[in-house]
């Protein structure tokens, strides 16, 4: 990969650890520290396409190829007003002839393709569907508020239950520092067998460990923030399929070879016959793969003597 | 497999006739597709289907030659599954619309591929004389088109491994001296079963015997009694249907005649290599001339119908400019001499 580098000072990342490369509407990189000196005053010319800059328009460059920077900022541009949604439009065509729109403008804006025509086009497109976009935005503004809300909620339901397993924690120790003085009072004045207190206390502690055990668990999310549900849910529509029937059990049926010739020796007759002297002795390293002589002798021969009856009608019809 | 095999159920046919057919159906077929190219009498412009297989013919020798001649040297099988392909082929296409030169290298590079020898397709070309380049573009682009043409099918039984059973089997249940000096006549038979259409008509276990049977009878030998007693004295049992016992007179009789008709298969199939004659070089010079004018010239990687079409696929495909010269076939010049396997 090429190292990032300043094309004015021409310092690497190699060299200045803490190189920082900005990006401004021309989609040009520059330094930090470049910006810095060249736009002392605010404004000024980029040093490579002299389109005037303001300094606040600088951004820290996300992206390593500064074209797709140049594209995220335009495109960010471009959608603050082209804010349509789908059910804006009649038909899907509609909808899809607009994104496609879209992409050609910023397309076009991007390659400084006909730019005077593009920004007329926008300029026209904002005059005509003014009121669109105005309630649009303040569509958006109103989703925002409501995932705003919920966020709220969550927050606060977080919150509640922090503070409620705080409380449960110190009730515990509370409740143990009584047990303790309970025993010790006991120890001090009944006239029983100490060691027996001792084991009636810790029995008793035992239980109520286990007690503590079985405290409700902290109730269930199945609702992310943005109001999408997840894991097990009641809705009907998304019950498991019920188990289907299992087929009838499988029952194995040998293999008939279909034939059409004379009968292959089978394979116990390979040696028992003398048709195994007849070839060569496998390697070790072939019977390593598992293949015998025997294997390949049986197989030439059923080769051999499959469909040697093969008629062309298959039967009988040709041969009569 | 074989009884079970695509090459049995639609590779393998009842008679020349249907062959026959099938070859003459394409011909016509694509004589009435490019009739308006012809200047004048369509006889004298297209091949006939007499030209075409005399063509193909000659081809078939120059297969075999290719092959005998390759590098690294390629197993027997490589050779019988080309041709079959070469063969297959041509019964459904013409040798006007695809040049059996082109069809030829390209039957034996999937065959390679498909019997598992394995060459990369540059040691492939070194074996073909002629721009190397262009070989390649063009073996390559035919080589799925082929294997569509062969709708798939690509296993190929070839005679070879029966022949090893029978020859296993000779020795085991007969009492012929060594029958492995029968080897060298049965592989010149299997060679010249290659130049006929066996292959589309006979199963491997019936060339590869009637190979065995030829071979014996060239050695003064005899087999009968073998063939009788071992290979067709269960044919009874086998025959469909007519296991009846209250006709087993008339099965006896079946018996006999179908025995007979096998035998007559495997005189049939030396019949057919017996018969085969060799192209007239002459002859097939002249076909080669006419083919040149009448061949498809969408196919023909010289014409600039091709070059057209290749470029518009691949501007069509990823925007290039027309101009971009990273392939080769567009560039090449008109060099005719490439693949001239023949010379």
């Amino acid at each position: 990969m090429e190292e990032q580098a300043c094309p004015r000072c021409k310092t690497t990342k190699y060299r200045n650890p803490s190189l920082k490369l900005m990006v401004n509407v021309c989609g040009h990189t520059l330094c930090e520290s470049c910006v810095d000196m060249l736009f002392l005053k605010g404004s000024g010319a980029c040093p490579e396409c002299m389109v005037p800059l303001r300094r606040n328009n600088f951004r820290v460059q996300l992206f390593e190829d500064p074209m797709v920077e140049k594209e995220v900022d335009i495109r960010r541009r471009i959608l603050r007003d082209y804010n349509k949604r789908e059910e804006d439009f009649a038909t899907l065509e509609e909808f899809n002839d607009y994104l496609e729109e879209i992409e050609d403008i910023v397309y076009n804006l991007c390659n400084n393709i006909e730019i005077i025509e593009t920004n007329k086009r926008i300029e026209a497109y904002k005059r005509d569907n003014r009121e669109v976009i105005q309630r649009n935005k303040t569509r958006v503004g109103r989703d925002e508020y409501a995932l705003e809300e919920l966020l709220e909620l969550e927050k606060a339901q977080e919150e509640a239950r922090k503070k409620e397993l705080d409380e449960l924690e110190t009730e515990h120790k509370k409740k143990k520092a009584r047990d303790k003085q309970a025993l010790i009072e006991e120890l001090m004045y009944s006239g029983k067998d100490a060691a027996q207190i001792v084991t009636e206390f810790a029995e008793k502690a035992e239980k109520q460990r286990e007690e503590e055990k079985q405290l409700p668990p902290p109730k269930n999310m199945n609702e992310f923030s943005t109001g999408i549900k997840f894991g097990q849910t009641t809705d009907p529509t998304l019950l498991p399929a019920p188990l289907s029937e299992e087929g009838p059990l499988f029952v194995y049926e040998p293999l008939i070879p279909y034939i059409d010739g004379p009968t292959p020796p089978e394979a116990s007759d390979i040696k028992s016959m003398g048709y195994i002297t007849h070839m060569r002795q496998e390697t070790p390293q072939e019977n390593a793969g598992g293949f015998t002589a025997a294997l390949a002798c049986q197989r030439a021969l059923q080769e051999a003597l499959q469909c040697l009856y093969y008629t062309p009608n298959t039967g009988l019809g040709a041969a009569l | 497999m074989y009884p079970l095999s695509s090459q049995k159920r639609s590779w393998t046919f009842a008679n020349d006739a249907q062959l026959q057919e099938f070859r003459v159906e394409q011909n016509t077929k694509y004589i009435e597709q490019h009739v308006d190219e012809a200047p004048g009498e369509l006889q004298e412009y297209f091949l006939t289907p007499a030209e075409e297989r005399l063509l193909l013919k000659q081809y078939e020798i120059y297969l075999v030659d290719f092959c005998r001649r390759f590098e690294p040297a390629m197993p027997k099988c490589v050779i019988g599954t080309a041709f079959s392909y070469f063969k297959r082929f041509y019964l459904n296409n013409t040798p006007m619309d695809y040049h059996p030169k082109e069809i030829l290298a390209t039957c034996v590079f999937v065959a390679c591929k498909v019997e598992e020898f394995n060459v990369s397709i540059s040691q492939f070309v070194n074996n073909i004389k002629g721009d190397r380049n262009k070989a390649t573009d063009i073996v390559l682009s035919n080589e799925l088109l082929l294997i569509c043409q062969l709708n798939y099918y690509l296993t190929i039984h070839n005679p070879f491994r029966p022949i090893e059973g029978f020859l296993i089997d000779i020795k085991t249940r007969s009492n012929m001296q060594n029958p492995d000096r029968l080897r060298p006549q049965i592989d010149s038979f299997i060679d010249s079963t290659f130049f006929t259409d066996a292959c589309l008509l006979y199963t491997p276990s019936q060339i590869g015997l009637a190979a065995v049977l030829h071979a014996a009878s060239k050695e003064q030998e005899n087999l009968d009694s073998y063939v009788t007693d071992f290979l067709f004295v269960s044919a009874r049992e086998k025959l469909p249907g007519l296991i009846d016992a209250v006709r087993s007179e008339l099965c006896c009789y079946c018996c006999k005649s179908f025995i007979l008709y096998i035998f007559n298969l495997f005189s049939e199939i030396r019949l057919l290599v017996k018969n085969y004659q060799a192209p007239e070089r002459e002859k097939v010079k002249a076909i080669e001339k006419k083919l040149d004018k009448c061949r498809n010239q969408n196919n023909n990687p010289d014409s600039e119908l091709y070059k057209e079409r290749l470029r518009r696929l691949y501007t069509d495909e990823d925007d290039l400019p027309a101009e971009d010269g990273s392939f080769h076939i567009a560039d090449v010049s008109s060099d005719t001499s490439a693949m001239n396997i023949s010379q």
